[in-house]
């Protein structure tokens, strides 16, 4: 179902730009947010650099034949772009991408499915650590890790953005997981985030 | 194809994700919206909605243009992600999460009142349309008929349950009010909705089902008044200023009319 409907987008986008290109914002706006607002840790930087990312998948659409429109992988696609945008704002931000004190994570959220307020107290705990734990990886390996667990990308899309083979992809991801455990062990932390 | 690679590595034994997955968090609400504006992709390219509350509960309400071009309540188990996917279905359409209310919005869900707000039926067949248009002629507080209903769309032959039918394909829930449609018996139809969200809509518009339900029992389809000699249907406005002295119950328009009583012209009972 997920394939028919990739298909079905990248159809609409050779066949019609502007049409196409609103159901790709549609569908994908959510996760390319998600996943800068995770790598870069601050919420506004991920609404300046998500424009900034479908800005520059119009402009190069544009200069796309139909024929190489309805070949994209979208999803990897963006995330690519998406990821050159970040590297290119924080190698001209000189200043570290990351610190732990202004990672926000209120929970302003519009989703109607979140949890209850009792649940977020109880959980954004275990979230503000989790935040901070990711901030301590690599940027590579939070690249892995924030698109394979939490935009939900295969291994292939993971691989595709980072421009290595699929294996390779994998065993970062399985790495990184292991830092993040350590990293979430009681007491790790604390020095950090304090 | 790199399945064979992608299986030597394997994943943390137990699975661990650490709870990654809910860190994804939504983008705000004018995100995407934001970079259509910026990308320049014209406004008539694509319709938007907002999310506002009911007394049913928070209802999604779609417009395109100035006019609301669907809506539907949100809590039913239905998602955003699955409102636009149904919208994109039925009407060809991209709709993006807005938090820009359309004028006149918020006021006609606050009074029920939402017969001038402008609404269209992108995809919708015209037989479903004309009973839909006539739903929205019901004022709010008020209740009518599937006969009624019949009449006042042009489908006079259209049977209950093609009436039913229309009434279930409602794209614009709430905003065209099904809820003030009941059988010929008096009973609620509650086609598009579940009978509590019909139930909690004509609760907040100050209709008395309790009430009504005694008055259908006991066989009184219409109300007169025996100082005017006008019948009409029993939440009529005018029907309901009758004080009880002076109210006449009819079992049938026939009655009212050998009686010497004339048809209300405002609730438009069906004479016949």
């Amino acid at each position: 179902m997920m394939e028919d409907k990739a298909e079905h987008l990248t159809d609409r986008l050779a066949l019609d730009l502007d049409d196409g290109f609103t159901e790709l914002v549609r569908l994908h706006a959510g996760p390319v947010h998600a996943y800068l607002y995770r790598i870069s840790g601050s919420r506004a930087d991920a609404d300046d650099l998500g424009q900034d990312t479908f800005l520059r998948a119009y402009s190069a659409l544009q200069g796309y034949s139909p024929e190489r429109r309805r070949e994209l992988r979208l999803r990897a696609w963006l995330m690519t772009i998406a990821t050159n945008v970040w590297r290119n704002h924080v190698r001209s931000n000189t200043r570290r991408p990351v610190s732990v004190m202004n990672v926000e994570d209120t929970c302003d959220t519009w989703a109607e499915d979140g949890p209850g307020p009792e649940e977020r107290a109880a959980n954004s705990e275990d979230r503000r650590q989790l935040v901070a734990a990711l901030s301590e990886l690599s940027e590579k390996q939070r690249i892995s890790v924030v698109l394979r667990h939490v935009v939900g990308m295969s291994y292939a899309e993971v691989a595709e953005v980072q421009g290595c083979p699929v294996g390779t992809a994998k065993a970062q991801v399985s790495r990184a997981m292991g830092e993040l455990r350590q990293l979430l062990e009681p007491g790790t932390l604390k020095g950090v985030t304090m | 194809m790199n399945q064979e690679i992608d299986d030597a590595v394997p994943e943390p034994a137990d699975g661990w994700t650490g709870g990654l997955a809910d860190l994804a968090a939504p983008a705000p609400p004018d995100f995407a919206l934001g970079i259509l504006r910026r990308v320049g992709i014209p406004a008539e390219r694509y319709d938007t909605y907002v999310r506002v509350t009911c007394p049913a509960g928070p209802l999604l309400v779609a417009y395109g243009g100035a006019a609301v071009t669907g809506a539907a309540l949100a809590g039913a188990g239905l998602t955003a992600e699955t409102f636009e996917e149904l919208y994109q279905d039925r009407t060809g359409r991209s709709v993006l999460p807005t938090e820009k209310l359309l004028p006149g919005l918020r006021t006609a869900l606050r009074t029920g009142r939402a017969r001038k707000l402008p609404v269209e039926f992108p995809g919708t067949e015209p037989a479903d349309r004309a009973v839909l248009e006539a739903v929205r002629a019901i004022p709010a507080g008020q209740l009518r008929p599937l006969s009624w209903l019949a009449r006042e769309a042009g489908r006079a032959d259209a049977t209950p349950d093609s009436l039913v039918g229309s009434l279930t394909r409602n794209p614009v829930q709430v905003l065209v009010p099904c809820h003030r449609v009941t059988y010929d018996d008096g009973a609620p139809c509650d086609a598009s909705y579940l009978p509590s969200t019909g139930d909690a809509l004509r609760t907040a518009e100050g209709l008395d089902m309790r009430h009504f339900k005694n008055v259908a029992r006991s066989g009184t389809v219409f109300l007169g008044s025996d100082t005017t000699h006008i019948y009409c249907h029993p939440t009529c406005a005018h029907a309901r200023r009758i004080t009880p002295r002076h109210q006449v119950p009819f079992r049938t328009a026939t009655e009212a009319r050998r009686a010497g009583y004339r048809a209300c012209k405002s609730c438009r009972p069906v004479t016949a």
